[in-house]
Order: structure tokens, then sequence, then C-alpha cells
């Protein structure tokens, strides 16, 4: 199974946008830096982890670079925007996951 | 048997501890069987105050409970609040157990604690304990006491 922790302590081809930040701050920092947002339930498992936050959470795609950017919540350090590799069958199933119906 | 998940937050504030062992005595007497989940470190806290287990029982680290979670898991929801990711946190559980839940939020501030308040009752329709508190857990106890007696009697 996916596990985020250990992805982000065994690579190097990922990005934090922001961290030790608040929900609502990354949320915005998700919708303004990526090309496509699609907003998920609290609790979705998206490559297989579940994403942690307030609904609806704004998950944002890019394509072109094939890349995903999500919040990473941890009990004492509050929440984290990743940017991560995610493979094209991949973006089907998030995009599938949209509540917005955009 | 009804069961019961406490979920606790970032250990940092004193009331939590105390707090944590009291709702679950005072679920174990309603006849709930509790899981508590959490961090390693409030773990700790909690396995030192209770060396025999004699009121935590049944743990789990937060992010392997989230990971394996179910609808309908548990029959009741706890959650201890008074950080942002708190507030995350009891949210997306809520949102994948959506069962009867409690949100018990203590923060100093009081722009926070109602900042905090204002998510919890727009994202779910948890019932909230709220108060000011950080040392002192008596004032969440006193409104936890009466809303536990509330849903007694339902």
């Amino acid at each position: 199974m996916f596990c985020l922790e250990t992805y982000l302590q065994e690579s190097d081809d990922y990005d934090i946008l922001i961290s030790r930040a608040g929900f609502k701050d990354c949320a915005k920092i998700i919708e303004e830096n990526a090309p496509e947002i699609i907003y998920v339930n609290a609790g979705e498992k998206i490559l297989g982890a579940r994403i942690i936050g307030i609904p609806p959470v704004p998950v944002g795609l890019n394509e072109e670079k094939g890349t995903i950017l999500f919040p990473y919540t941890k009990p004492c350090y509050g929440t984290a925007v990743v940017e991560i590799p995610i493979p094209n069958e991949e973006i089907v199933k998030v995009r599938d996951l949209n509540i917005k119906g955009c | 048997m009804k069961k019961a998940l406490v979920l606790l937050g970032c250990p940092e504030s004193p009331s939590q501890t105390p707090m944590a062992v009291y709702v679950t005595y005072k679920l174990k007497n309603m006849g709930y069987e509790v899981t508590t989940a959490s961090t390693p470190s409030a773990m700790k806290l909690l396995e030192v105050g209770d060396p025999e287990g004699h009121y935590i029982e049944n743990k789990i680290d937060i992010d392997s409970c989230i990971e394996k979670l179910d609808e309908g898991a548990f029959d009741l929801l706890i959650g201890f609040i008074h950080k942002d990711a708190a507030v995350s946190y009891f949210v997306t559980f809520y949102s994948i157990l959506n069962t009867t839940s409690i949100a018990i939020i203590f923060e100093k501030d009081p722009e926070k604690l109602e900042e905090f308040e204002n998510i919890v009752s727009e994202s779910t329709d948890a019932k909230i304990v709220s108060a000011r508190a950080y040392h002192n857990p008596t004032p969440l106890r006193v409104r936890f006491d009466k809303m536990i007696k509330k849903l007694e009697e339902n």
C-alpha cells in the first residue's frame, strides 16, 4: 500500500509548497498553483492514502508535469501542501472523485 | 457491545490527557468498548498515567486507524480539538464513520476557539463541547458531563 510518509522520506522528486500551516491557507495554495482543481470529500483515498481536510478538499492536477498537489496533515505539525508525481491512469481516477461536478 | 472511538490530537495542551482518561472512564461505565486513536507521543502520556491499562485498553496509531477505517466501524466518535490539524482529522474521521459524534474543542485564544467551533459546525452534525481551557480541564469536564447525560437520556 502507498504510504506518503515513506515516499517523502525515500524520494526526492517532490515539492513542498507550504508547511506547518492551517488547512485554509493550504487549500488556497493548491487552488493558486495547479492548472486543474478538483474537489473531493474528506477521507477519500488518492494513490491509496486518505485525504485529510475540511470538505470540499481541493486537489490540484498538472497533467503536463504529471503531478498532483494535495494537503498533508500531521496532528502536531499542521498541514503542508505536497506535489508528487502521479501516473496518467491515476489522474483519471482522481477526476472521478470530483464532488463539484465541473 | 457498542463501540466508541476517542480521537486525540497533539498532546501539547495539558487538559487533553486527563480528559481522555475521564472520557474513557465515562464511556466504559455506559457500556462502550473504547478505542483510543492518537499519536505515539499522546499515547505515551496516557500509558504513563494509566500503567496497568485500567482505562485505556484498546490503542491504535491515528494514521494507521484512518487508513483502515470504514463507515459504521464505531457507534460513537469523540474527538479532542485544540489545533487546526485536529479539526481536519476530526472532520475526516466524521466523514468516513458517518456516526454520532462529539467534538471536544478547547483553546486559550477565544478567536481560535470560535473559529474551530464554526468549522466543526459548518462541516459536520457533531455535538460540540467547548471551553476556553488549557491547564484546567474542569470546564471541559463539566460541559462533557452535561452532553453525555443528554446522550444517555436519548
